[in-house]
């Protein structure tokens, strides 16, 4: 498969997933902000700021924040990539780019969708749109799954959306700790617990955490969860295990190729073994979830040398002439 | 006009496709126009909207360049399908078969021994001063001696009926991934009217394609590629259909590579050897080692791979110093001096600026020529002299005298008219307009052309007009070619 194809690909599945997040937290964000009996002193809004790396962005156009410019931000403004209609925008013009390798029917979907929502320009009911938005991109992801080939092109797309997923929820426990950390007294109170039962609703995860656990709302668990359940979809280990199988079935060329596979197997095995488990104990909550943010950063520079911008190149179906060069791939020029 | 209440045959023209110039419709049309009666006018209306909708969900755009945002438009569809017998498809079709044949012989000799220059059918200096003529393909051999491997030719139908070559395209003809979706649409909205008739299909093409793309390689199971400037390109749909359609990688200048005169392209296995490159760039921008040197679509080393054998290149460079359209006058000599036969389709009387007494002639009579630069397209640059105000003709007779060579001009054609589905006089209706066909054909090693049976009927949807480019407020139309006996036949 050509490189930039793949590129396109990965990227494609990487941002259909994050508008897919930035959807939930806001979703979420916006029935934690009606409760407001909780939390009148708690700024709920610049986490979403945090979660999704804007917070830059953000204070050159807008001096204070506010649940109206947190949410024209980050849904319909387009002057920078963060926003959900540019992430949409983003996919559709890496849709349009590799037609030929994803199905027709993905490429309606997404193209229709893109249509409505561009044409109109506007976004309707908030509620609604959240809604409708996390259902197109569990529909999308479905047809994928049941109308596209399960080949290299499929795996790069898993490849794009799962290292998203795990990034995606690292920095949503993240958030947890960093900004809307209570004060010693407050944990295990009804604020705290509530905070943690939103948490789990971002990421679909309250049902399963009730059905697993049998239990009250306990933050280990929640923690374990979504950090180490190899069965729970949004977790890192479900996440990671899914980029490996993705790069398992494209398969090694070349040193980089394998040595990304080995990196994310190694990865794999303290996921799975105990490593984690124990550095979740003993590191404390912040340095862990950096080391897997570090982890996933790490994974995603070895998938961009070892795939996009291979620096060293080998004949295809001639692994003994072996040729040394420079090719950088140009980067898409944006307009 | 008869008894069809939403047709208007009160055209100018003198020749409609689908009325008499008695005012009655023709035999032909009888049932397409009973089934949009029966529709009526917010059936024909729906199903419009519903046309157009397809189509803009299923990505078939082309981008406005002047538009600094690059939108995405649709090219209008016209729910009307143009229909071409049997009997008159069999003579355009010979007759794109023998052009295709004679130009393809002419740019062979041009790019060798370049004998019909020797002979005096064509002026040297015509050829050889031509900005289009490509030094670099001097003595270069492509595979089986073919240049044009993909060719549009461009026809119009004149008061008398007859068909009329306008221009040839030989470089890189684009559309026919409309005349393909055109009848994809047709079929979803309007299955029934499809079925009252006997049409030959169109959606072979991608596999005419592909075949004679890969009779240029010597391998039995040859990479083929889709060279495109990008997505920015306005025809990137039909590039990226096409490759789709053919199975075959679409490529940009970014993903291949050329080393020790081969060409690559970079997966993510490694380097792909590529054996065949359907090139759907401007020769310009090809090899910024032989064309303009800022070029960043194209590919470094790419006319060396070519010259060494180890790539084919659709359609080979240099093509443009034969469907130039002062070329286009000697296209009958040409026909006749490596065929010895008479041309099939007429072409329309072309007078030379490069020529005095032509010069002389067209400085004259400006009020009843269409003038057109030499080296243009898209009906850009054009004047239509019947339509053109006195400040401008001024302006064109300046231009024209300045730079003789630069023009030629032909005499204002009455292209026919066709029904088609437009607002005029405040009402919704179907009123003649201005249509013209481009049938494509493709060329394999052997020299053996094929045309597809239908072709691109491109229609100018305002009143009057008689430029039809997509670029210029133009659409298109399902064009049909019917079996033989399939007139008018209602299949039991």
């Amino acid at each position: 498969m050509l490189s930039r194809i793949a590129r396109n690909i990965y990227t494609l599945g990487q941002q259909i997933e994050r508008a897919e997040n930035i959807a939930r937290i806001l979703d979420v964000n916006q029935r934690m902000s009606l409760e407001q009996v909780y939390f009148s002193e708690l700024d709920v809004w610049s986490p979403m700021l945090a979660i999704t790396r804007s917070r830059e962005a953000f204070d050159e156009k807008y001096d204070d924040v506010t649940q109206r410019h947190v949410l024209e931000f980050l849904i319909s403004d387009t002057s920078h990539p963060f926003s959900i209609r540019s992430c949409l925008r983003h996919a559709r013009e890496m849709a349009r780019t590799v037609r030929e390798h994803i199905s027709e029917e993905m490429w309606l979907y997404l193209n229709k969708t893109y249509n409505d929502i561009e044409r109109t320009g506007k976004i309707g009911k908030l509620t609604v749109f959240l809604s409708d938005f996390r259902q197109f991109c569990s529909a999308f992801h479905g047809l994928a799954d049941n109308t596209m080939s399960h080949n290299e092109s499929w795996d790069f797309l898993c490849l794009g959306v799962s290292l998203e997923r795990a990034q995606m929820t690292t920095r949503i426990l993240e958030i947890k700790y960093h900004l809307l950390l209570p004060s010693a007294d407050e944990i295990g109170k009804p604020l705290d617990l509530h905070q943690w039962q939103a948490l789990l609703r971002s990421v679909s995860g309250y049902e399963a955490y009730r059905r697993q656990y049998k239990a009250r709302i306990e933050p280990a668990k929640v923690l374990r969860l979504l950090n180490l359940d190899p069965r729970f979809p949004r977790s890192v280990h479900f996440s990671i295990r899914r980029v490996s199988e993705a790069l398992r079935g494209i398969g090694t060329a070349n040193s980089e190729q394998y040595q990304l596979l080995r990196e994310t197997e190694y990865f794999l095995d303290d996921l799975r073994g105990g490593a984690s488990r124990n550095d979740l104990m003993s590191m404390g909550l912040m340095d862990y979830l950096e080391q897997v943010q570090q982890r996933c950063d790490m994974i995603s520079d070895m998938i961009d040398k070892a795939f996009f911008n291979s620096v060293t190149v080998t004949l295809a179906g001639q692994d003994k002439e072996r040729l040394i060069m420079q090719i950088p791939q140009q980067q898409q020029k944006n307009k | 006009m008869d008894s069809y209440a939403i047709f208007s045959s009160s055209g100018a023209a003198p020749y409609d496709e689908a009325f008499e110039t008695s005012g009655d419709s023709r035999a032909l049309y009888r049932q397409a126009f009973e089934h949009f009666q029966g529709l009526g006018p917010e059936g024909v209306e729906n199903l419009q909207h519903s046309a157009d909708l397809s189509m803009l969900n299923q990505g078939v755009t082309f981008t406005v360049y002047s538009d600094a945002r690059g939108t995405e438009k649709i090219f209008p569809f016209d729910l009307m399908p143009r229909i071409i017998t049997d009997t008159e498809w069999s003579v355009i079709e010979a007759g794109v078969v023998q052009r295709m044949t004679a130009l393809n012989l002419f740019l062979e000799d041009i790019y060798h021994g370049q004998k019909i220059l020797r002979d005096g059918i064509v002026p040297t200096r015509q050829v050889m001063m031509s900005s289009l003529f490509c030094r670099e393909m001097s003595g270069l051999n492509p595979p089986g001696g073919i240049h044009v491997h993909i060719g549009g030719i461009d026809l119009i139908r004149n008061q008398s009926g007859a068909f009329y070559v306008l221009e040839d395209n030989l470089r890189v003809p684009s559309g026919v991934s409309y005349v393909i979706e055109n009848r994809w649409v047709m079929a979803r909205v309007q299955p029934e009217l499809l079925n009252e008739y006997r049409v030959r299909p169109v959606d072979h093409y991608p596999n005419m394609l592909f075949d004679s793309l890969a009779s240029l390689s010597p391998n039995d199971n040859p990479t083929v590629a889709v060279l495109t400037p990008g997505i920015f390109n306005s025809a990137y749909f039909e590039h990226s259909f096409l490759a789709n359609q053919m199975g075959a990688e679409l490529v940009e200048g970014q993903d291949l590579l050329v080393d020790r005169d081969v060409l690559y392209m970079k997966t993510t296995r490694g380097l792909q050897k590529v054996d065949v490159l359907y090139l759907r760039l401007d020769t310009d921008f090809l090899d910024p080692l032989v064309f303009r040197p800022d070029s960043m679509l194209g590919v470094s080393g790419l006319m060396n791979a070519y010259r060494a054998g180890n790539v084919a290149l659709a359609n080979a460079p240099g093509n443009g110093v034969a469907d130039d359209k002062a070329m286009y006058a000697y296209t009958p000599e040409i026909i006749r001096y490596y065929l010895d036969e008479e041309p099939i389709l007429p072409i329309v009387p072309t007078y030379l600026g490069a020529r005095d007494e032509d010069l002389r002639y067209m400085l004259d009579h400006i009020p009843e020529l269409v003038i057109k630069p030499t080296d243009a397209s898209g009906g850009y640059g054009l004047l239509v002299g019947s339509q053109a105000s006195k400040k401008e003709i001024k302006e064109f007779r300046a231009m024209l005298a300045a730079n003789p060579a630069h023009y030629i001009a032909q005499p204002i054609q009455q292209l026919s008219t066709h029904p088609t589905w437009v607002e005029q006089d405040g009402g919704k209706g179907f009123f003649p307009r201005h249509v013209d066909l481009r049938p494509y054909a493709v060329c394999d090693v052997n020299g053996n052309v094929r045309v597809l049976p239908g072709g691109l009927t491109r229609v100018a949807l305002r009143r009057g007009t008689l430029v039809v480019n997509s670029s210029q407020g133009g659409g298109s139309k399902d064009t049909w070619v019917l079996h033989p006996n399939g007139t008018g036949q209602r299949l039991a």
